[in-house]
């Protein structure tokens, strides 16, 4: 139970970071600003206005999300120890694996309040250009928190061993190939050679299938989104989440702070 | 050895190694270093810089892991985190999480030190009033000068209120009033009954503070003991004295093992303080006359300057 406390108090001042930090404001205004400016695209069009404000505000959501969390979680661990502030965090009977999962968690929550302000922006957007919104748009903006969460991890794992540049191109590697397992599978498939066929499944199974937490497509269309969509790949990526925590944690164990 | 008598701080033949870069030959940092600290003392770790001290003390605290050799602190191994709650660390130069307040800081390690919620608010006003910053407990650390967050990171050491205090270059950096406040401060934990283990370089603090001290130098350790132990030895004086025999100078010399440090018309020699009278009276004899005789006091200094020479020659081939 001590040790729970610990870790939502190491989480509740990393909140408290984000909050006060500009460089998040900054980032949010201009997540808003792009959500805003679906408006302005749809204008352009003369069908389909409404699904291409959702579209560009449901992908605002998930890709400044997604830059929110690669951008605070590569410096998440190594600022503390390069600032020396880990130094009295761990004199005090706090674990490594404690103050990783703290940071984690305070990140993911500080995500989660991003996500939470965004989707508040792109539903003010919808409702003051009149396009309908449903629960598929519910559950989108769920699974881009779900989504987030795994990114979370991700950045936290390189975070706990490596600068924020390398950081920063790991993580957004690691974005990039998620999207892009599943048509790589695929391709796998269709090209008859049965070595790529493994190679594409195992990268497939190794990386985070980052798709599987895309629904808007769906959600912009109307379309039904079955409730295993949802849960699916939330317990998937909260796995592929502890599996990266563990790893993290198993490094930093390791770790001598000089 | 009885429960009082048990060190509080136990060091084992620890050696540490540090790469210094990718591909470089590892350097030996610590060499197979042992000392223990005992209860309720003040507890002066001093080397130049680069000795060691503080890669020590990071070992001590779980930071960095020792490559060999065992090192406990209440009885426990350093790799353990439950009896931290007992232990309170000072870094060298410290910095704080700048954008909370005094108060927010002090209750954030309280929390981590598993300081409840009714006792914390009092034991935070309590702190920021012992460490004078109550008039800027809810300014953020940022305002901060150096003197307040050495005084902030004296007060989240002791939080907790812990047993053992482990503080690093404490004076570090620090105006004359700012280390006199740091002293008392030293003083007053001594006084509850703490133990604290104290790295520094500047001498006249250790002097001044210390119950015991260990020199380390080059990753090895040199003396460890009471300063008082250091300081008395065997007492000396200088003997100064005026139209000397030559031939009775050289007698002192190898009677007494007398050490001539002036020559001319006065004569000087620093001498074992028993042998001072049979020499004046055998001086006067001679028809020489006592201009001057002083005590003479080893100080921590000396002994600190010839332990880093004795490190130097040791090292060079």
């Amino acid at each position: 139970m001590s040790a729970l406390l610990r870790i939502q108090a190491l989480a509740v001042n990393t909140v408290r970071e984000a909050v006060r930090s500009k460089v998040l404001y900054v980032l949010l205004f201009f997540a808003l600003v792009l959500i805003g400016t679906g408006v302005l695209l749809s204008t352009l069009s003369y069908v389909e206005r409404e699904r291409i404000l959702q579209d560009v505000g449901l992908a605002s959501i998930r890709l400044f999300g997604a830059a929110i969390a690669i951008f605070v979680g590569v410096g998440l661990i190594h600022k503390e120890v390069d600032r020396r502030t880990i130094f009295t965090i761990l004199s005090k009977p706090v674990s490594r694996t404690e103050f990783l999962l703290g940071k984690f968690a305070g990140l993911v929550v500080t995500l989660w309040i991003q996500v939470a302000i965004m989707a508040a922006g792109f539903l003010l957007v919808s409702w003051m250009a009149g396009a309908p919104v449903n629960a598929g748009h519910g559950k989108a903006i769920l699974l881009a928190a779900g989504e987030l969460a795994v990114l979370a991890a991700v950045a936290t794992l390189f975070s706990s061993f490596t600068t924020p540049m390398l950081a920063s191109l790991f993580g957004a590697g690691f974005y990039l190939m998620g999207h892009m397992t599943r048509d790589l599978r695929e391709l796998g498939l269709a090209s008859g050679s049965e070595a790529s066929a493994r190679a594409t499944a195992l990268l497939h199974r190794v990386l985070p299938d980052l798709e599987a937490f895309n629904v808007s497509i769906e959600a912009v269309h109307g379309l039904p989104i079955p409730a295993a969509a949802v849960w699916q790949p939330l317990a998937y990526g909260a796995c592929y989440a502890a599996v990266l925590l563990l790893l993290a944690a198993v490094i930093f164990e390791r770790r001598d702070f000089r | 050895m009885s429960h009082s008598e048990e060190p509080v701080v136990w060091v084992q033949d620890v050696v540490k190694d540090f790469r210094p870069g990718f591909g470089l030959r590892r350097k030996r940092v610590l060499d197979g270093i042992s000392f223990s600290v005992r209860r309720g003392e003040i507890f002066g770790f001093v080397g130049p810089n680069g000795a060691g001290k503080t890669t020590t003390l990071k070992i001590l605290l779980g930071l960095i892991y020792a490559g060999s050799g065992e090192a406990a602190i209440l009885g426990h191994r350093v790799r353990e985190t439950a009896f931290r709650r007992d232990v309170g660390f000072l870094p060298e130069n410290p910095y704080f999480y700048d954008f909370l307040t005094g108060r927010e800081i002090l209750h954030f390690y309280a929390r981590l030190s598993g300081v409840s919620g009714e006792s914390r608010a009092r034991r935070v006003d309590d702190l920021l009033e012992r460490v004078s910053l109550t008039h800027a407990a809810d300014a953020r650390l940022r305002t901060y000068s150096k003197g307040m967050l050495q005084r902030i990171g004296i007060a989240q050491a002791l939080v907790h209120d812990p047993q053992v205090v482990f503080l690093d270059e404490p004076m570090s950096g620090l105006d004359p009033i700012g280390r006199k406040e740091i002293r008392d401060l030293i003083l007053r934990l001594h006084a509850e009954g703490k133990t604290i283990f104290m790295n520094t370089h500047i001498l006249t603090d250790v002097e001044m503070l210390c119950d015991r001290v260990a020199i380390i130098v080059k990753g090895r350790i040199r003396y460890e003991g009471r300063i008082e132990d250091f300081l008395e030895g065997e007492r000396h004086c200088d003997l100064t004295l005026a139209n000397l025999p030559p031939e009775l100078a050289e007698s002192f010399e190898r009677q007494y093992g007398a050490e001539l440090s002036g020559r001319g018309e006065n004569v000087e020699f620093r001498v074992a303080e028993k042998h001072s009278g049979e020499m004046i009276r055998a001086a006067q004899g001679a028809g020489a006359e006592v201009r001057a005789l002083a005590p003479h006091r080893v100080s921590l200094e000396s002994i600190f300057l010839s332990a880093v020479e004795a490190g130097s020659r040791e090292e060079k081939p």
